[in-house]
């Protein structure tokens, strides 16, 4: 497990309230009880504190599932 | 309830592929009534395909769950800031209105926001039901803001017998309002034209039968002015259908109305009466919110009679 992936953990038990949530590259919306668009941009805005650069809305929205987002994640920290 | 079938389908099928996050919504406003969603959703639907061509589907859906995304992020940072975050129309007219790029995606998914939105899918039901059910044979509607054009091409579609004069200021307005009015066939009954809401003012007093005026005032410094204009061009008797957005955040939102009272009494100094209203907020909202969104329309009659 990629320490961007770990970390992106721990802010979907904080955003859902659930500690039992396990992530996989391959996890969608459809996998997780209650991410829906509300609870999408909660989670985008928490990212972005956590992982210390901000969002845009754009970049979010085309996201395909758990991995995509890692990817996002990880070409940022690098640039 | 059964499967959406036909366009709605489609439209189901790709946002649960490429945006589950954003479905749920859309379920919820075809659960409160699902044979008027899918009868309203269907001639929407086959509009914008006709309008926008073979790439209708993934296009507008992009386009909706964008502008899905960028009000939530907006009323979020509206939570933190404890206010809107712009309160300058020319900056809203320079950077979203006049950009045609940024406003035609905008306005694509505004468009699907009308019944996606399952608040605004009551607001449909209130247009459908007490604004455009009693409006009297022949009317000459004037719609102010049309925007992508739907309230007002959904209303010269379902009445043979009306017509329309739409004015906007944003090009990109003008260009899909038309297009989409084209594709229901009432292009014959319908104009749309570049202009300022504000110089309305000088329109012939009592020249419309009915006006349409859908999610402008929170778009404006002083909506005041903008009352004056219907309560002018509405000739007595006449019914405004006006809509508008409370304690909402979005990036041209600029005037922060907070109580459902300040509409009302806006349209009463006036001369107008409100009939009918309605307000509505969406079934979630962000935990802990201080600000509880709500969409608010009134039927308003422009006074006849002395008092009313
Ligand atoms: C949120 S959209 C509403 C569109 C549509 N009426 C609806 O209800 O979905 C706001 C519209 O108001 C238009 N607008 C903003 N300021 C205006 C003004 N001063 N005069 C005319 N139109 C204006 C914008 O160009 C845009 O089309």
């Amino acid at each position: 497990m990629s320490a961007t992936l770990d970390k992106l953990t721990t802010v979907f038990h904080d955003v859902f309230e659930d500690d039992d949530i396990v992530l996989t590259r391959e996890t969608t919306a459809a996998d997780i009880a209650g991410w829906d668009s509300l609870r999408n941009v909660m989670l985008m805005r928490k990212v972005g504190r956590t992982f210390g650069f901000p969002i845009d809305t754009s970049e979010v929205t085309g996201l395909k599932n758990v991995g995509a987002l890692v990817d996002m994640i990880d070409r940022k920290k690098g640039a | 309830m059964s499967e959406p079938t036909g366009l709605l389908g489609e439209v189901f099928a790709d946002l649960a592929a490429r945006h589950p996050a954003s479905l749920r919504g859309a379920q919820e406003a075809r659960a409160i009534e699902p044979a008027r969603f899918d009868a309203t959703a269907e001639r929407y639907l086959g509009w914008l395909r006709k309008a926008r061509g073979d790439a209708w589907l993934t296009s507008s859906v992009n386009a909706y769950v964008q502008f899905s995304t960028d009000v939530i992020f907006a009323q979020a940072d509206y939570e933190d800031d404890g206010a809107y975050a712009h309160d300058s129309f020319a900056k809203a007219h320079a950077e979203v209105y006049s950009q045609r790029h940024v406003m035609d995606e905008y306005l694509w998914g505004v468009y699907l926001t009308n019944f996606l939105w399952v608040h605004h899918m009551e607001i449909m039901r209130f247009f459908q039901d007490r604004f455009l059910a009693p409006l009297p044979a022949n009317a000459h509607i004037v719609e102010i803001a049309p925007g992508h054009g739907g309230w007002g091409v959904w209303a010269t579609a379902s009445r043979p017998d009306v017509d329309l004069e739409g004015f906007d200021i944003s090009p990109s307005s003008i260009a899909i309002a038309s297009s989409i009015a084209n594709a229901a066939g009432v292009s014959d009954r319908v104009t749309y034209t570049l202009r300022n809401a504000l110089d309305l003012a000088v329109m012939p007093e009592a020249s419309a039968d009915a006006v349409i005026c859908s999610f402008l005032v929170e778009h404006l410094e002083q909506p005041d002015q903008l009352f004056a204009v219907i309560g002018r061009i509405l000739k007595p008797g006449g019914t405004a259908f006006i809509t508008g957005a409370l304690t909402a955040a979005q990036v041209d939102h600029i005037y922060e109305f907070r109580r459902e009272s300040e509409l009302i009494v806006l349209a009463e100094q006036h001369g107008m009466r409100v009939r009918e209203s309605l307000s509505v907020s969406p079934q979630r909202i962000l935990p802990k919110a201080k600000f509880l969104p709500r969409s608010m329309a009134m039927a308003v009659t422009r006074c006849a009679h002395g008092f009313w």
